[in-house]
């Protein structure tokens, strides 16, 4: 935004109205206590995504069955503060399951899985929404109604049925539970990931459209007239221009759909549709649901971690929609 | 002598915002004779339609009325309950709103807008709400009434949602008319008859009137005296006549020469700078840092209103030091 | 509000003109989206997938020649235009088919499932309404007192939490805890005092009911704050006070109908989420309901079932939302049929 070759003027002004228009949304930002609550929740959750597997105190578990190995055979144990039987308060915090898994290692080790789906999601959600969204709002006319017409379409159809055939049918395809990327070398969750691009194609119909309205709106206003006035090109209107004003909408909305994505995914493997291989939170529930009479505790505590989640990054989407939109605060 | 209808003493109307304490109104006195025609004039955000607002009681949130009388007939209207207040509103004292287009309900048609009205302040059969309805409709010179009541806002232009409007203020006949920039949105050619029916209407009801604006020619046109304010704070009250032509406030001559007229030979002056932020106002008289002749006493000192001549009061430490231009001697 | 000679007007135009013909219009429109959904689902589901993997999965030493016939049997060995064609002209007949496991037909399957989740839907969408308004306003006039951030940081955590979640937590607390209420089913229920038919109902519908309200609720009132405190601040409540009217019907009145009409939008939007949110509910608590049953069979690849269910849904979507766009012309008297 801050490079503009076409005068010096102009760049002087545009290098320091971005600045300072920051840096006043992060004073705002600060001042509201929820949404630094939330910002703190969030860091947190990556910390734990990150580091996490350096101090859960059993390993992760590659799959569903594979668990002889990695545990001692303590099963349905409660967790140790609130049993009497046990003198070590701290051996199994979130207790086990009916199959002798550590709820609390699992919990800590399915973190950097919940960051993945979020993101990820977010990241194929966004796209879509900003391209659709831009595409619609504009180029107008019958694209856009096209386009806003197919977008109803997704947004009345109960898209979690969908969602959930889709994931079926596909992760059946899966043969090695670990895709490898080949030139930075890392190894993503195969059937994870199925789950992710699944979610982030349909979820994108509500965000285009809101995406859509904020460029019918900016593409009214008189600078963006003036530019065309001055003989701008329609990408540079749109990149230069338009891109940077939805800015922050598009960080609002990222946060939000992050914890949408993140519900998502929990209740997609809770039905039981999700990746064996890999052990989500949802995954959890859904391992221990027939059992939750007795082991309440493998049902309680990943959910509790779900919820913490998704409330962190709800109130700090709010927290960011209050600091960058003040126009609908006081 | 006549009655004063409206007296207002040492008002103070405060906003509690996030950023600060606005204060939107502080320390404004004036009065209001019967059947008299006020102007209430400043730049936007010098408080006049706060001021209104404060004598209705209806200021919004976060404002508050802090200190102050405001008699009407010789009561406090600050002292009376919600209820007394409710009963007022509408039926003695009524209000026009600058925006017809903002200021009708728009999920309502014209007729229950104003039989609500008429209902909220007297017990009338049904038959007889829509006689008076159609009755005031045609006092505010709208053609085929009947019909055009049951119509919604949006379908009416914008020159008759005004008349709407007016016919709201006026359906339960009140004495005090506070008319807040009534004709800024609307065209030239509809300003002229609107301010026109707002005077005939004045005549046929005896109302008394408080005209808001910016606008110095329709202040001409439709006041006998002025109360010139700036920034929360009264500078000047004198008759419309002795105003124009003999402006004691440095204030008050700004305004005059800002006004473009055809017959100027020198061109249209501007005041420099801008309105002072009201979370920290300047010390001393609020206008000295636009003012050229600002001493060191007008940082200090607050002015106080004086009468300098008979019914002439200016609130500045120099007026006896300073020539100043009015609109005669272009 | 209006007088009869109104009502009576407004009934009459209704059959005679613009809304009449909107109406027809609307349900003709209907039919591509109908069509378009149909075939979308159909093409993807049956040329992505094969149905009949999960019995090899199950049954690994099952012979070709099986598999040959059942396919024959289900006529899945034609060209899947030709199967898409032949499951339209039965659908169009009011047969969805026969399922892929065991072969009984769907209609008999899904006919009763339906009515049970229309049932649970709409007790919930009436009661989240009904609950989420009055909340709503007043949190919206004391915007920032104690109250309205109680009210706001609570349904901030109730869109936080996970529906099927909430569920569990019930059913520990309520069915397993303190034996209140049954955690499972439509129906009979093991204890004494719901010999009555209709308390056990009651005493079943009660927990996934507080779900599904719960889930709502956050939203509608979130939607109905941010309205409220919009409206509240314009110009048009300004003038009602100024014109002396009551609290009362500045707000119930002359502010709520005009917030109303997006919560009302939101609902037709969300109609289809908060369907599609019927699987967890359904699932958690074992009610036989559609979702439950979609589970079931999209966790068998059981297709005709899927299909089924799936063009049930879109049905009711797609009437909830003409009816919700009805209502709504009758709301905003600017918005004009087209």
């Amino acid at each position: 935004m801050a490079s503009n070759k076409k005068g010096e003027k102009i760049k002087e002004k545009s290098k320091r109205r971005p600045a300072s228009q920051w840096a006043v949304a992060w004073r705002r930002f600060k001042r509201n206590k929820a949404g630094v609550f939330g910002l703190i929740i969030v860091m947190a959750v990556f910390f734990v995504g990150i580091f996490g597997s350096f101090f859960a105190p059993y390993p992760a578990r590659p799959n569903k069955d594979a668990i002889k190995p990695f545990y001692k055979g303590d099963v349905r144990k409660p967790p140790s503060w609130l049993d009497p039987e046990e003198p070590n308060n701290f051996k199994y915090l979130f207790g086990t399951t009916p199959i002798g898994t550590d709820v609390f290692s699992d919990v800590i080790h399915g973190t950097k899985y919940t960051i993945y789906v979020g993101l990820l999601v977010t990241a194929i959600t966004m796209a879509l929404s900003i391209v659709v969204g831009a595409i619609a709002g504009f180029y107008g006319r019958w694209v856009d109604n096209l386009l806003m017409r197919i977008s109803e379409v997704f947004l009345v159809f109960p898209a979690l049925l969908f969602i959930l055939v889709f994931v079926r049918i596909f992760t059946l395809t899966v043969g090695d539970p670990f895709l490898t990327i080949p030139i930075i070398n890392i190894q993503i969750p195969a059937g994870l990931t199925i789950v992710v691009v699944i979610l982030g194609l349909f979820n994108w119909a509500s965000n285009a459209r809101m995406i859509r309205g904020e460029f019918l709106r900016i593409r009214e206003l008189e600078f963006i007239e003036a530019e065309r006035a001055l003989g701008a090109s329609n990408t540079r209107i749109i990149f230069r221009h338009i891109l940077p004003n939805l800015l922050s909408s598009i960080i609002v909305v990222s946060s939000l759909t992050i914890a949408y994505a993140i519900l998502l995914e929990a209740a997609v493997s809770f039905l039981g549709f999700g990746d064996v291989n890999t052990i989500t939170w949802g995954q959890i529930l859904q391992e221990n649901f027939s059992e939750m009479r007795i082991v309440w505790w493998a049902e309680i505590f990943p959910g509790l971690a779900i919820l913490l989640t998704v409330f962190g990054f709800n109130l700090l989407g709010d927290g960011l929609s209050d600091a960058l939109n003040p126009r609908l605060r006081d | 002598m006549t009655e004063n209808i409206l007296n207002i003493e040492g008002l103070k109307t405060y906003f509690f915002t996030e950023a600060g304490i606005v204060k939107a109104v502080d320390d404004i006195s004036f009065n209001l004779k019967k059947n008299e025609s006020l102007g209430l004039v400043g730049e936007s955000g010098s408080g006049k339609t706060v001021t209104a607002l404060s004598v209705l009681r209806i200021v919004p949130k976060p404002g508050k009325i802090i200190d102050g009388k405001v008699e009407f007939n010789g009561d406090d209207l600050l002292e009376k309950t919600e209820k007394e207040m409710q009963k007022m509103r509408g039926s003695e004292i009524a209000i026009i709103f600058q925006d017809p287009s903002s200021s009708l309900n728009p999920v309502y048609n014209v007729e229950t807008q104003l039989r609500d009205v008429i209902l909220a302040h007297q017990t009338v059969p049904k038959a007889e709400t829509r006689k008076k309805v159609i009755e005031l409709l045609e006092v505010v010179g709208i053609p085929e009434a009947e019909t055009r009541m049951r119509e919604y806002p949006h379908q009416f232009s914008g020159g008759m949602k005004q008349r709407v409007a007016i016919a709201r203020a006026l359906a339960c006949e009140p004495t005090l008319l506070f008319a807040d920039e009534p004709t800024t949105n609307l065209d030239v050619t509809i300003q002229a008859q609107v301010l026109n029916l707002l005077n005939d209407l004045k005549k046929k009801f005896n109302m008394s009137l408080v005209m808001i604006t910016h606008d110095m020619g329709i202040i001409a046109e439709m006041t006998t005296r002025i109360v010139v304010l700036y920034a929360g704070r009264v500078c000047e009250i004198a008759k419309t006549h002795d105003l124009f032509e003999r402006p004691r406030h440095p204030y008050t001559e700004a305004l005059l020469a800002a006004v473009p007229r055809l017959d100027m030979k020198k061109t249209l002056r501007i005041i420099p700078g801008n309105i002072p932020n009201l979370i920290e106002p300047p010390s001393g008289c609020r206008f000295h840092p636009r003012c050229k002749h600002a001493k060191n006493t007008c940082k200090e000192k607050i002015p106080v209103l004086e009468e300098i001549e008979p019914e002439h009061f200016v609130a500045c430490h120099e007026w006896q030091n300073i020539s100043l231009k009015g609109e005669r001697k272009h | 509000m209006s007088s009869g000679r109104s009502i009576t007007r407004s009934f009459s135009s209704l059959l005679g003109s613009a809304m009449f013909r909107y109406i027809v219009r609307r349900l003709l429109y209907m039919i591509p989206v109908f069509l378009g959904i149909s075939i979308i689902s159909f093409f993807v589901m049956y040329a992505a997938g094969d149905p009949l993997s999960i019995i090899r999965i199950g049954k690994p030493d099952i012979t070709q020649e099986t598999i040959e016939s059942l396919k024959i049997y289900y006529g899945l060995d034609k060209p899947v235009p030709i199967q898409y064609l032949n499951w339209l002209t039965n659908l169009l007949q009011g047969n969805f088919g026969k399922s892929l496991r065991g072969g009984r037909p769907v209609n008999l399957l899904i006919g009763s499932w339906a009515w049970e989740t229309v049932k649970l839907q709409l007790i919930s969408i009436l009661l989240a309404f009904a609950i989420s308004i009055p909340i709503g306003i007043n949190s919206a006039k004391k915007q920032y007192s104690k109250q309205d951030v109680a009210v706001t940081s609570i349904s901030l955590f109730g869109v936080s939490m996970p529906t099927f979640w909430l569920g569990i937590i019930l059913i520990i607390i309520f069915s397993y805890q303190l034996g209140l209420l049954p955690s499972a089913g439509s129906r009979g229920a093991p204890y004494l005092w719901w010999d009555n038919p209709i308390l056990d109902q009651i005493a079943h519908l009660i927990m996934p009911v507080a779900v599904l309200v719960y889930v709502m609720l956050a939203q509608n009132i979130r939607l109905i704050r941010a309205n409220m405190l919009e409206i509240l601040r314009s110009d048009y409540v300004l003038a009602a006070r100024a014109s002396g009217l009551s609290e009362r019907k500045v707000i119930y009145k002359y502010a709520l109908r005009n917030a109303i009409g997006p919560v009302i939008t939101y609902l037709g939007i969300s109609l289809g989420m908060i369907i599609a949110g019927a699987p967890m509910t359904e699932y958690v608590f074992s009610w036989p309901g559609l979702g439950r049953r979609y589970v079931t069979a999209a966790m068998e690849l059981d297709f005709p079932v899927v299909m089924g269910i799936t063009m049930i849904i879109t049905m009711m979507t797609l009437i909830a939302n003409l009816m919700i766009d009805i209502a709504y012309v009758y709301i905003d008297p600017r918005i004009r049929l087209r």
